[in-house]
């Protein structure tokens, strides 16, 4: 009964969220000063956002104020009421409100392709549907030095729904080659765990870590869905440059105000709307965002004294919801069932299959991300078990290239040497075979404010996330199972 | 004398007869812990190890490719149903095989060794490796690889990093490497030899990890040839030595 209830409210509450006008949506250019502490209404309770070094004044602060020319900020894609990312419904109400005028609809990668006509909705369906922003990365990539990098496969459009690898202008074959994937922004939160954990040599390749070019020291690479920016400064310049599409570089000074801000934002569920507030002292240690901003990074969670978002023990009680959510952390921890075929995680010396837990990958401490740098291919961009309806000439939304490797290389572990992928990921960055389908992590932190999921935005909702899961391994969860994890990772 | 020369031609059939190099796809059995890998060679089950973690210095085969068995037949019961072997080498053979897919199901009386991860989360501590012996002068590190393969695994990165290490503390005069590929004589007969050009990956792998750890001075050089197998010794060619300098 009390499922039930669950179902049917959670139409009404999302409804309620945009009727009583309470999600704000921060405009670039603004004069609002966010508080040291704020919440947001979600789909399911609410979203608790942290300034850790007090209220910020946006107003000409280089996060808030457009310095491009697009009228672009920051902000534009990392709203603290999204839990510093964007939804889509959110976006398909900021369409509604501007009549699509508003700068996150900016032509270069908030429409499926620039030489789109911009003023048609269906011009920017990835964006409005999926939450997508369009990623142009040129081919082959190109090491620091502007040289391209060798490059282990060949890359070809199979179709592309939004034309824009196909494009005279734009496309593989353009002038500039540029390849166009279609991606998630990821939270801006939360950032000390993100780019914690780094060390000089990647285990999962046996290789150096990208460094800091500012500091010099080895770097997480789980900044970004697909590593290719070290920094949160590079990061932001890379954004200003191009998102924002600004003509000159900002300055050290601007640069540093937004990694500033960017480092003491925390972000996480701080109410579910029947099990009540989160957090709790007798409960577990790692929910709303003040534990995030208390607690320290770099923690390996994938253990059962110090899990990754610590025990729930205390609410295994008659509390129906409680002990539902106390149930899918449970399950998240300890339930096992066979990992396969996942490159970077079967393959990097563990075995295929692996007989393990949603722990194993996801287990660094507070966001659930991998403490090593992250990126796996669990599956969701490459055929077959990509999250696509279609089969390889069929994808629905998104384009889809068929890389072929060389017959020198080490071929991709379980998909060989044709794979036929929407986003082939790191390997647009590495230009290696075995990172074809491979994207970081990322944080499982605010997630009921920022649907949809998956990089690929593929998943309308947490069921959507856990129903992958359960059909890629086979995990054989009940219904019971499942509606626990999802009220689990409502929570986080 | 003849006596002498037939007793050694005795001892070395007996030990060859105890050697087993082949290719198989690997087997894997669930048991009520973790999962035993297995592979079957000429109607006889082996087996190969358990799952642990990346830490341990087994790392399991992987289904969807076959696996390269090279080990030892050794003395003791059947574990998980298979003949250990030991010391024992597994290369993960890089092309897909989609034949390779047996998953057998836990068997009651069919038990893994204890493990010291099992296939939950972990549950103790990590705890720091023991202080290292303490090194001086001329200090040779060997990294070892599996067959055919240019990854630097978690092992050899603590090799790796411990050499980085070392020879930062002593202000090394010269750090060389001298990279192998080698062959693999099977049991059949057969022979294996990694590709062309392996020697000079591995080597170039290992002189970029350690410049990048800050050892100045390395110099790499590589043997273009493979070196030869025996079917005995052959795991412990596919190297690359790091030589220090003081």
């Amino acid at each position: 009964m009390q499922k039930a209830l669950l179902l049917f409210a959670i139409p009404f509450i999302a409804a309620a969220q945009y009727q009583n006008n309470r999600v704000t949506w921060i405009e670039p250019g603004g004069t609002e000063t966010l508080p040291a502490f704020d919440q947001f209404d979600d789909f399911l309770g609410k979203l608790g956002v942290i300034q850790a070094s007090g209220p910020v004044d946006t107003k000409g602060h280089p996060f808030f104020t457009p310095l491009g020319t697009n009228g672009r900020a920051c902000v534009n894609c990392h709203q603290p009421a999204y839990g510093m990312s964007v939804s889509a419904e959110g976006l398909r109400e900021r369409w509604r409100t501007t009549g699509g005028k508003d700068p996150v609809f900016a032509a270069f990668d908030g429409s499926n392709c620039p030489d789109l006509p911009q003023d048609q909705e269906k011009s920017h369906s990835l964006l409005l549907n999926r939450g997508l922003f369009r990623i142009p990365l040129q081919w082959p990539p190109r090491n620091a030095d502007g040289s391209p990098k060798p490059v282990e496969f060949s890359i070809e459009v199979v179709r592309d729904p939004t034309g824009c690898n196909v494009s005279s202008v734009y496309g593989l074959k353009s002038a500039h080659p540029t390849v166009s994937v279609f991606r998630r922004p990821r939270p801006a939160a939360n950032l000390k765990y993100v780019v914690s954990g780094a060390q000089n040599i990647v285990l999962k390749t046996g290789m150096l870590a990208d460094r800091d070019p500012e500091a010099g020291k080895p770097v997480s690479m789980n900044l970004m869905s697909d590593a290719r920016e070290p920094s949160l400064a590079t990061q932001a310049m890379d954004a200003i440059l191009g998102h924002e599409e600004a003509r000159e570089t900002p300055s050290g000074k601007k640069l540093k105000t937004i990694v500033d801000f960017e480092s003491h934002v925390y972000a996480a569920q701080v109410e579910h709307v029947f099990a009540g507030p989160l957090v709790d002292p007798e409960g577990p240690f790692g929910l709303g965002p003040e534990a995030l901003r208390d607690r320290r990074a770099g923690v390996l969670g994938d253990n059962d004294f110090d899990p990754v978002f610590g025990l729930f023990d205390s609410w295994k009680g008659k509390d129906y919801y409680r002990a539902s959510i106390a149930r899918g952390a449970n399950i998240f921890m300890f339930r096992q069932f066979w990992l396969r075929d996942a490159a970077h995680i079967n393959s990097i010396g563990l075995g295929n299959p692996l007989k393990r837990t949603c722990a194993t990958c996801h287990n660094a401490q507070m966001t659930g991300q991998d403490l090593s740098a992250g990126w796996v291919d669990v599956g969701t961009t490459n055929y077959p078990t990509w999250t696509e309806p279609g089969t390889w000439a069929d994808s629905a939304d998104l384009p889809v290239f068929k890389i072929t490797c060389q017959k020198t290389v080490d071929p991709h572990p379980y998909l060989g040497r044709v794979i036929y992928t929407t986003d082939p990921g790191r390997a647009l960055i590495s230009g290696r075979c075995v990172d074809v389908g491979s994207i970081v992590m990322q944080q499982l932190r605010g997630l009921a404010a920022r649907p949809p999921y998956f990089a690929n935005g593929s998943a309308k909702n947490l069921r959507e996330v856990v129903d992958f899961y359960d059909r890629r391994f086979d995990m054989k969860l009940s219904e019971a199972e499942k509606d626990d994890l999802v009220n689990f990772l409502g929570v986080l | 004398m003849r006596l002498a020369c037939c007793l050694w031609l005795l001892a070395t059939a007996v030990a060859g007869a105890q050697e087993r190099s082949f290719l198989a796809c690997p087997i894997v059995r669930d048991t009520k812990t973790v999962p035993c890998f297995l592979a079957e060679y000429n109607g006889e089950l082996y087996f190969l190890g358990i799952q642990q973690d990346i830490t341990a210095a087994f790392h399991p085969p992987q289904l969807k490719h076959q696996v390269l068995v090279e080990g030892r037949v050794s003395e003791g019961p059947r574990v998980c149903g298979g003949i250990p072997l030991q010391p024992l080498s597994v290369s993960v053979i890089k092309e897909v095989d989609p034949a390779c897919n047996t998953l057998l199901p836990a068997e009651p009386g069919i038990d893994a060794p204890p493990a010291t991860r099992g296939a939950g989360p972990a549950s103790r501590r990590l705890t720091e490796p023991p202080a290292s012996e303490s090194l001086s002068g001329r200090q040779e590190f060997t990294i070892l690889f599996a067959f055919d393969d240019d990854y630097v695994e978690y092992a050899s990165i603590a090799k790796v990093r411990k050499a980085a290490a070392y020879a930062t503390k002593i202000g090394a005069s010269a750090v060389n490497l001298m990279g192998y590929r080698a062959t693999t004589l099977l049991s059949n007969g057969d022979r294996l030899v990694e590709k062309p050009g392996l020697a000079e990956k591995r080597t170039q792998a290992i002189a970029t990890l350690l410049r990048g750890s800050g050892v100045p001075g390395v110099t790499a050089d590589w043997k273009k040839e493979p070196e030869p197998g025996d079917g005995k010794t052959d795991p412990s060619r596919r190297r690359v030595t790091i030589t220090v300098m003081p």
